[in-house]
């Protein structure tokens, strides 16, 4: 393994703002796009993505290292990162069951629809990709959900904002909040090469 | 190609998969494993110590309390409200359209919405604690009129304790194209004193789920759930004269006060007028058992009234709409020197339009008892 | 109109013996939303407005109440009978409980065409322009509305 020498401050300010896993790799737009209306329960998502993205990047580092690897089963990756992913999913779904009904009920699908988060799957390949230690994945993995929660509560701001402004009947909803992720990522293009990620 | 180097592929993501499933049903045993919960029943009078984790209407049910529910607990009808005074989180969206502004504010909840979490404190009436679930079977069904239907139960399993005058709760299994377990409220014709059976007169409501099972389905020797007693109308002790009316099913509760006088003896007490409303006589039932009633008691009069009365009806009895018979009797023939109390059973609009009559004719508002179907 | 998870879960609850007996559907298989969007075209071709024809049932289900269930004349023009039987039932889209509340309204001079109201389906007209679907008893037709409303 070579993992890249970068150490665990700047990687985590990295993921979170020069390489945000949303604005910059486009990486778990679907339920940006649909949870971002309400920022309540966008918080609440941020909040879950983040939890989700911390412990998979750890178990799924464990699994490929101590597992995969040794037996030569690399190739075996992507069904074994699915697996624990959607398990940490399970868990944290009976999780805000119990502590937030309310939380649960507003998050509807989209509580089990982090299984199938690109951004998810993505952090614990691109962790394989760039060969992380055990440390730099877990903060990567941390740094990525905060990024992702960053994005999605300054999206439903906008959006909040938006809504009230002038906006043309075709570009309504989907349409206005396509353009706004668009500015949102240029913007975040500014960061462009200040930390390296990899 | 070596047998052992392709099974280890597959042992290793069962083996992967395998503690996964293991660790989520740990986590499923910790997390909703609410252990023992206590629930304080209106100020401490009464206690439950119960399994937490499920909603509260189960629960409360499971312990024989029978918070009323029509949609048993899939938070369709609203029936189910129960004051908690301990903190069991906000509303919950599915709760909020069922719940006045008043209601949310005293922390009136759903119970079936309401998981059980910790310890809780309730307010709830104290009626309930009556109210018991029983197996009916079928032993008589009769039509009374072309969309009333008069059906006798058998209780297989406890004896029926009631007032003349409640309602209870009648449960229809899923049938035809109705999936789940649907509870309706009909007031009980039958006599307490029949601790065995209990009576109902149900009427065909259009696209009604109970009432289309009842007069399509229904037949001698099949098993319904029955849950009562509900309500609080019944007769008050005293010796004033009862002013009584009622239209189509709304005779069910006076059949049962009625016969429940006979047999305790007291039809003699004090002067009863029965004012029964319809629009034709084949609307009418129960005419002859009302008619022996009026003739062997000189103090029960039975005025039915028709609003429409045919040709062939040849009726020479009351005719106009109910108000209008009530007001009449109320000026002219009904004594004003002895106190009156008035029971009415019927819809809204019917108890309204009366209520209003009897208060013009000097009734007291407190006097007047009613069955509103609602 | 697309079919929101709101729609999917009313679509749902207007299936028969959810709510009542027969349902809301009648015969459709129809997204609930493509029937609104057709009966809105209905109702633009026919020059009505929703809110007026909803106005206009209910001052006949208000003036039909005095009737005490029985039929009662209304305006001279029509003839009502509201019934009530006991409970309430619920609206497919779990914004409210209604009284079950249904009034038979035809004009006096044309005995044979009945037009059937309920609170909660005139609810479901007036807040969602749901006429119910095609089969329903307590279908409003767009034109049935038209002649038997005088609109």
């Amino acid at each position: 393994m070579n993992p890249p020498d970068i150490s665990l401050i700047p990687l985590l300010f990295a993921s979170i703002f020069t390489s945000n896993i949303l604005l910059a790799n486009f990486l778990g737009m679907c339920s940006f796009f649909s949870i971002s209306k309400d920022m309540t329960s966008s918080n609440g998502l941020g909040m879950a993505v983040t939890f989700v993205l911390f412990i998979t990047s750890g178990m799924n580092w464990v699994v490929y290292h101590m597992v995969l690897v040794p037996l030569g089963l690399e190739y075996l990756r992507y069904i074994i990162f699915i697996i624990v992913i959607a398990s940490i999913v399970q868990i944290t779904e009976m999780v805000i069951d119990r502590v937030s009904p309310k939380l649960y009920i507003t998050l509807g699908i989209f509580l089990p629809l982090i299984t199938v988060n690109c951004a998810i799957l993505g952090v614990s390949l691109f962790l394989e990709i760039r060969e992380y230690t055990f440390t730099q994945s877990m903060v990567y993995g941390l740094g990525s959900g905060l990024g992702w929660w960053l994005a999605i509560m300054l999206l439903s701001a906008i959006r909040k904002k938006v809504e009230k402004g002038p906006v043309p009947a075709p570009l309504k909803g989907p349409g206005i909040t396509a353009i706004t992720i668009g500015f949102m990522a240029m913007a975040f293009i500014g960061f462009g090469g200040m930390l390296p990620v990899q | 190609m070596d047998f052992a180097t392709v099974l280890v592929a597959p042992a290793a993501l069962s083996a992967i998969s395998a503690a996964l499933a293991i660790l989520i049903s740990l986590t499923d045993k910790v997390v909703n494993n609410y252990g023992e919960v206590a629930i304080d029943i209106n100020g401490g009078s009464r206690g439950l110590k119960v399994n937490g984790g499920a909603n509260m209407l189960v629960t409360l049910a499971e312990s024989g309390i029978f918070v009323p529910s029509a949609c048993g607990g899939r938070g369709s009808c609203g029936e189910c409200k129960v004051k908690v005074n301990s903190d069991v989180g906000p509303h919950l969206p599915t709760e909020i359209p069922y719940l006045t502004n008043e209601q949310l504010e005293e922390n009136v909840r759903l119970s079936c919405q309401v998981k059980l979490k910790g310890d809780v404190e309730i307010e709830i009436p104290e009626y309930l604690f009556k109210i018991e679930q029983y197996e009916g079977v079928v032993e008589r069904i009769r039509d009374l009129t072309h969309d009333i239907k008069e059906v006798y139960f058998r209780l297989t399993d406890g004896e029926l304790d009631f007032k003349a005058g409640q309602y209870g709760q009648i449960e229809v299994p899923p049938y035809g194209k109705v999936k789940e377990p649907t509870q309706r409220a009909y007031s009980m014709s039958s006599v307490p004193s029949d601790t065995n059976h209990v009576e109902f007169l149900v009427r065909l409501v259009p696209g009604g789920i109970v009432t289309t099972y009842v007069h399509e389905h229904l037949q001698e020797g099949k098993k319904m759930k029955v849950i009562a007693p509900f309500g609080d109308f019944y007769v008050r002790d005293t010796e004033a004269q009862m002013i009584c009316v009622a239209g189509g099913s709304g005779m069910a509760p006076f059949k049962s006060i009625f016969y429940d006088f006979v047999e305790h003896g007291t039809m003699d007490k004090r002067d009863i007028w029965y004012f029964f409303g319809a629009r034709t006589k084949k609307d009418l039932f129960y005419l002859d058992e009302l008619n022996e009633l009026q003739e062997k008691y000189e103090r029960f009069h039975f005025i039915p009234a028709l609003s429409e009365p045919e040709e062939s009806d040849n009726w020479d009895g009351a005719t106009g709409l109910i108000t209008e018979v009530l007001d009449e009797y109320l000026r002219n023939t009904i004594s004003t020197e002895t106190e009156k109390e008035g029971y009415l059973c019927g819809s809204p609009g019917m108890l309204d339009a009366c209520m209003a009559v009897m208060r013009e004719r000097d009734m007291a508002e407190e006097k007047i008892y009613f069955d509103k179907f609602a | 109109m697309k079919m929101t998870p709101e729609f999917q879960k009313a679509q749902a609850n207007m299936q028969p013996g959810v709510i009542t007996s027969d349902g809301f559907l009648g015969d459709e298989t129809r997204p609930i939303v493509e029937i609104i969007t057709a009966d809105e075209e209905r109702m633009a071709h026919l020059g009505i407005e929703f809110e007026d024809a909803a106005a206009r049932m209910r001052e006949l289900l208000d003036k039909g109440r005095k009737g005490l269930g029985e039929p009662i004349t209304v305006d001279g023009n029509w003839v009502v009978k509201v019934d009530e039987a006991r409970g309430f039932l619920a609206s497919p889209f779990e914004d409210g409980i209604f009284r079950k509340v249904n009034a038979v309204v035809r004009k006096k001079q044309a005995p044979d065409e009945q037009l059937l109201v309920s609170e909660l389906s005139l609810h479901l007209f007036e807040k969602y322009h749901f006429c119910q679907g095609k089969g329903s008893p307590f279908r409003l037709e767009p034109e049935k509305l038209k002649r038997v409303l005088d609109l």
